[in-house]
């Protein structure tokens, strides 16, 4: 086979993409873990991130061979899974920060929320294929929403408002792909409103979760506390400039100014120590990743395949914008990973599946 | 969900599902054109703006204190210097970290915990700055920090300059001591240099006025800081520049001579029974306007403020009972008693109110302001048929009396004018601070003084009369009487009273001198006749008047005047300002003891033991005189 009827089957673009995302995230995941704060190991998080990324590769390669049609066979089980393992977390999981959030078995970790959100754009695909045509009907709205409703809500008992929002998002983007009429959107919207009045009203939000929603809009307000974590993302985005301040080098990465440092801000690492250019160049990579997404949704043979990939290119897009904008203080500070860059083996396996998914339904576009 | 046929159909693209993800790629292009103008401002636009506010995040700058500048006096012996102070310091961060330390080292110290843990927990001094737990160590605690270096982790052993005065109280009153920086020193200081909380200054003297010249520049160490504020490096070390050195007009032997001279006054006064608790002198130079000493009685030990003062010490410094040791009594004003009569007696001259050749009739008692007021002479049995000059000379009251009344009939305050021309009422302007003005009395002081009291608003002739003597309520300083001796001494001309001579470089290289500006010298409008003649009346005070007795058998002719102010409440002040040698003047000297006596008799042999050591004669001093002059 030459390259280009290998590129007729395989996306190439995307795959060389994803690689270069994973490499980028490799090395900042190691610059942000320089400063000594895990037990001098400086190459522990470093270790486990690859190993990650190995699995993931693993991952990814049995879900380009396996054939996404199959997976709408499984949408009732897939959805059930999902149900048991967030409910499951709940039970018997970990607490950390507060939120119980993890299983933890020795140095086995799994956070289930990050494969919630794959299981979820399954089970919803599935859903909204199953009822095409009749989409227009307030019915469907509520049963659509009930589809995301119970896992949604067994998030935010964790409570994981990042990942809510994730789920949010995806609804949204593949109810827009599926054929939602507009009205629909406009009763999400009110509805959105009106539970985050509520939400605010009647305290349903911790109030420290409302000052990390709320503070971007005016971070003055609260230095000591989200603000500073704010102010000193930006502090350390800005000062970054033009070509950053060399890898390994950012003052407010190794002195451990910047607050969870590998995980949710890691995007302020790469504006710190590889500047404007550093950022813009992991953007474009991002830009690509998830036009390519949109490509694959397009060529989709069907609309299963279409909506999949919808979904998945909806949670990337809006986990791009929401984490590398609260960075830089356009978006309330949630603590959303950064896909294929953040630490955490969970989410870049979640997302690696999620590639081979994309590939697979690529490669079936003519079949 | 089994599948159906239905779902197989159902599972075909809409035909408008190009045009739905058309309006998520419009999306995508949103946020990243969002994402990159943002980033764009923030790290071009702004870029330099987020990278000084790193910088401030992370870099900390230490001060670091600029050694202090030395003390010299006229020949170049050092009067202040510094000594290595051997502390033990530890950083405040350690302790957090070290709880155990902290006990260990409150054993070793013999301190209690919880007294370091106060001074570790000082706001005012830099967070990062080590702390100072215990100054001058001895041998054997230092010895055994050493050898147990490991198991005190933090603690530092630090050499400090700090003070040291190699005289003890020597000359305290002129140096000065040094201090931490008030709140209100600091708003006052901030624009002149680099001061901050917790920095030690000049409080008073030399250490206070010259504080800038001797303070040096301080260097500083900047240091990276993680977010906890634990220094991480040394980023750039800055030396600090050593303050200049000073030398000063001071002569340490005459210096000594003084201090120990009034000592030997007050004893002698105590042997008498008077009280003396207070006694001052300053030696001038009346060709130039040096201050040759300054000595003011009791006096402090300097090297107590090393360091920061003990409460202890200081509630003994400001008790009452102790009286004020702290004050500089050669610039506090007195009634300056009979040695003010020089000023009576040239602006009587000046203003034509008498003529050297007038002979006065003194009978012990005067009635110039009516039978109901007489007015009695110290001596009561009077002088007979008496010159002006030897009116001087015996320090005769009822001729001054008579010379006050002339003054108060014919220019109304032609002797407060003279006053002021001579000095008195204003500050000479010594380079040291706290200086007082004293007091020339007039209508209007007396107006505004008593206010709300109208029976004691007006003034009399009597005032002028009691001020022609001396009394009243006239106030001079001890060093505006040897000011203004000097300029009788000089001719008539006033110098500025100075103590600084000059600035030394801090490696020695470059000595600068201090001029004399021309304000710092002027010439008075009084004939050189009259001064003259008053030289000469003061001349007669030494070997025919009042302090013949203290003078007898001194080496070399002088002048000068004794009085003896009376103070209400209190027992006679004795005084005397005179110089020496009379025809050739170098020295003045102006002696003040309160409650000490008679001015001929406690004061003026105190005057002659300093002029005896500055000219360098071998005197045994004098014999024991009792000088009744007022």
């Amino acid at each position: 086979m030459d390259l280009a009827s290998i590129n007729r089957k395989i996306d190439l673009t995307m795959v060389i993409t994803v690689l270069l995302l994973c490499t980028y995230g490799v090395i900042a995941v190691f610059s942000a873990t320089q400063s000594g704060m895990h037990g001098g190991n400086s190459y522990l998080l470093l270790k486990k991130q690859i190993i990650g990324f190995l699995i993931g590769i693993a991952a990814l390669l049995f879900m380009s061979l396996f054939n996404y049609n199959k997976w709408k066979n499984y949408a009732t089980t897939i959805y059930i899974l999902n149900i048991i393992l967030l409910a499951a977390v709940l039970i018997i999981g970990k607490i950390h920060h507060g939120a119980q959030s993890w299983f933890q078995s020795g140095a086995f970790q799994f956070e289930p929320a990050e494969l919630a959100k794959l299981l979820l754009v399954i089970s919803l695909a599935s859903f909204l294929t199953n009822h095409k045509g009749q989409l227009d009907n307030i019915r469907e709205l509520v049963s659509s929403l009930m589809q995301v409703g119970i896992p949604l809500l067994l998030v935010l008992l964790q409570p994981d408002l990042g990942t809510a929002l994730c789920f949010l998002a995806i609804l949204l983007g593949m109810m827009l792909v599926a054929g939602f009429p507009a009205r629909h959107f406009a009763i999400i919207i009110l509805a959105g409103i009106i539970i985050a009045f509520v939400a605010i009203q009647f305290h349903v939000l911790k109030s420290y979760q409302l000052d990390r929603l709320t503070v971007f809009v005016n971070p003055d307000n609260n230095v000591r506390g989200a603000g500073y974590n704010l102010l000193q993302s930006k502090i350390a985005v800005g000062s970054g400039q033009l070509f950053g301040k060399g890898l390994f080098s950012g003052t407010q990465t190794r002195l451990q100014f910047l607050p969870e440092r590998h995980t949710d801000f890691i995007f302020a690492v790469i504006g710190e120590e590889t500047g404007f250019f550093g950022t813009v160049l992991l953007l474009i990579l991002f830009f690509v990743l998830v036009m390519r997404g949109l490509k694959t949704a397009i060529s989709s043979k069907n609309l299963f395949g279409a909506l999949l990939a919808a979904g998945i290119v909806s949670l990337w897009l809006f986990q791009i914008f929401v984490n590398a904008g609260m960075t830089i203080g356009i978006m309330p500070i949630t603590g959303i990973p950064l896909p294929f860059i953040s630490y955490g083996n969970s989410a870049l396996i979640a997302n690696l599946m999620s590639v081979g998914m994309l590939l697979n339904i690529y490669a079936r576009r003519y079949v | 969900m089994k599948l159906t046929d239905i779902t197989l159909d159902r599972n075909t693209k809409p035909e408008d599902i190009k045009s739905r993800l058309m309006i998520i790629t419009f999306i995508v292009f949103g946020i990243f054109t969002v994402l990159v103008s943002r980033l764009w401002f923030l790290q071009v636009m702004d870029g330099q703006m987020y990278t000084g506010l790193a910088e401030e995040n992370y870099i900390r700058t230490i001060p670091i204190d600029a050694p202090r500048g030395l003390i010299y006096d006229r020949n170049g012996q050092v009067l202040v210097g510094n000594r290595p102070s051997i502390c033990v310091s530890v950083p405040p961060q350690f302790a957090e970290k070290y709880p155990e330390t902290l006990s260990k080292l409150s054993k070793i110290l013999g301190m209690p915990t919880d007294e370091i843990k106060n001074k570790l927990s000082d706001k005012k001094i830099d967070p990062l700055r080590p702390r100072i737990i215990k100054r001058d160590l001895n041998q054997a605690t230092l010895a055994y920090i050493e050898e147990h270096k490991m198991e005190l982790p933090g603690v530092d052993i630090v050499t400090e300059p700090v003070r040291t005065y190699p005289y003890g109280t020597l000359g305290a009153h002129i140096f000065g001591y040094l201090g931490e920086i008030s709140k209100e020193e600091l708003s006052k200081l901030k624009n002149t240099g680099d001061y901050a909380m917790g920095d030690i200054i000049g409080k008073t003297g030399v250490e206070r006025r010259y504080e800038r010249v001797l303070r040096g520049e301080k260097g500083s160490q900047q240091l990276e800081v993680d977010a906890l504020g634990r220094p991480v490096r040394v980023v750039k070390r800055q030396d600090p520049i050593p303050g200049s050195n000073i030398m000063l007009t001071i002569d340490l032997n005459v210096q000594k001579t003084t201090e120990q001279a009034l000592g030997e006054a007050i004893q002698q006064a105590h042997n008498s029974g008077e009280p003396a608790d207070g006694a001052a002198a300053v030696v001038l130079d009346p060709r130039n306007g040096e201050i040759i000493a300054m000595a003011s009685y009791p006096t402090y030990n300097p090297a107590l403020f090393v360091g920061g003062i003990s409460k202890n010490d200081w509630d003994n410094l400001v008790n009452p009972s102790n009286h004020f040791p702290l004050n500089n009594r050669a610039l506090m004003a007195y009634p300056p008693g009979s040695t003010f009569k020089p000023v009576t007696l040239m602006g009587a001259l000046a203003d034509g109110l008498t003529s050297t050749g007038e002979i006065f009739n003194s009978t012990g008692s005067w009635d110039g302001l009516g039978k109901k007021w007489i007015r009695y002479d110290w001596n009561r049995a009077g002088f007979g048929r008496i010159s002006l000059a030897m009116a001087v000379a015996d320090s005769c009251d009822t001729v001054f009396y008579e010379l006050g009344l002339r003054f108060y009939k014919r220019t109304q305050e032609g002797l407060q004018h003279w006053a002021r021309i001579f000095g008195f009422g204003s500050l000479t302007g010594v380079d040291l601070p706290m200086e007082a003005k004293g007091r020339v009395p007039d209508k209007k002081w007396k107006k505004d003084f008593n206010k709300g009291h109208p029976e004691f608003q007006k003034w009399y002739p009597g005032d002028t009369v009691s001020m022609a003597i001396g009394q009243g309520d006239l106030l001079a300083t001890p060093l505006q009487m040897a000011s203004f001796y000097a300029t009788i001494a000089n001719g008539g001309t006033f110098y500025r009273p100075h103590v600084g001579k000059a600035i030394i470089s801090w490696n020695g290289k470059i000595k600068t001198e201090f001029k004399l500006k021309p304000e710092d010298k002027r010439t008075l409008p009084i004939s050189k006749n009259i001064v003259a003649f008053a030289q000469s009346s003061l001349e007669l005070v030494t070997t025919k008047g009042t302090a013949a007795g203290a003078f007898a058998g001194f080496p070399v002719k002088t002048a000068g005047k004794t009085g003896t102010s009376q103070v209400q409440g209190k027992q006679d002040y004795a005084c005397y300002v005179g110089y020496a040698p009379a025809d050739n003047p170098k020295y003045v000297a102006a002696v003040v003891i309160e409650q000490g006596g008679h001015g001929g008799s406690t004061a003026a042999p105190v005057a002659r033991k300093i002029f005896a050591t500055a000219l360098g004669y071998q005197d045994k001093g004098a014999r024991y005189v009792n000088d009744l002059s007022r």
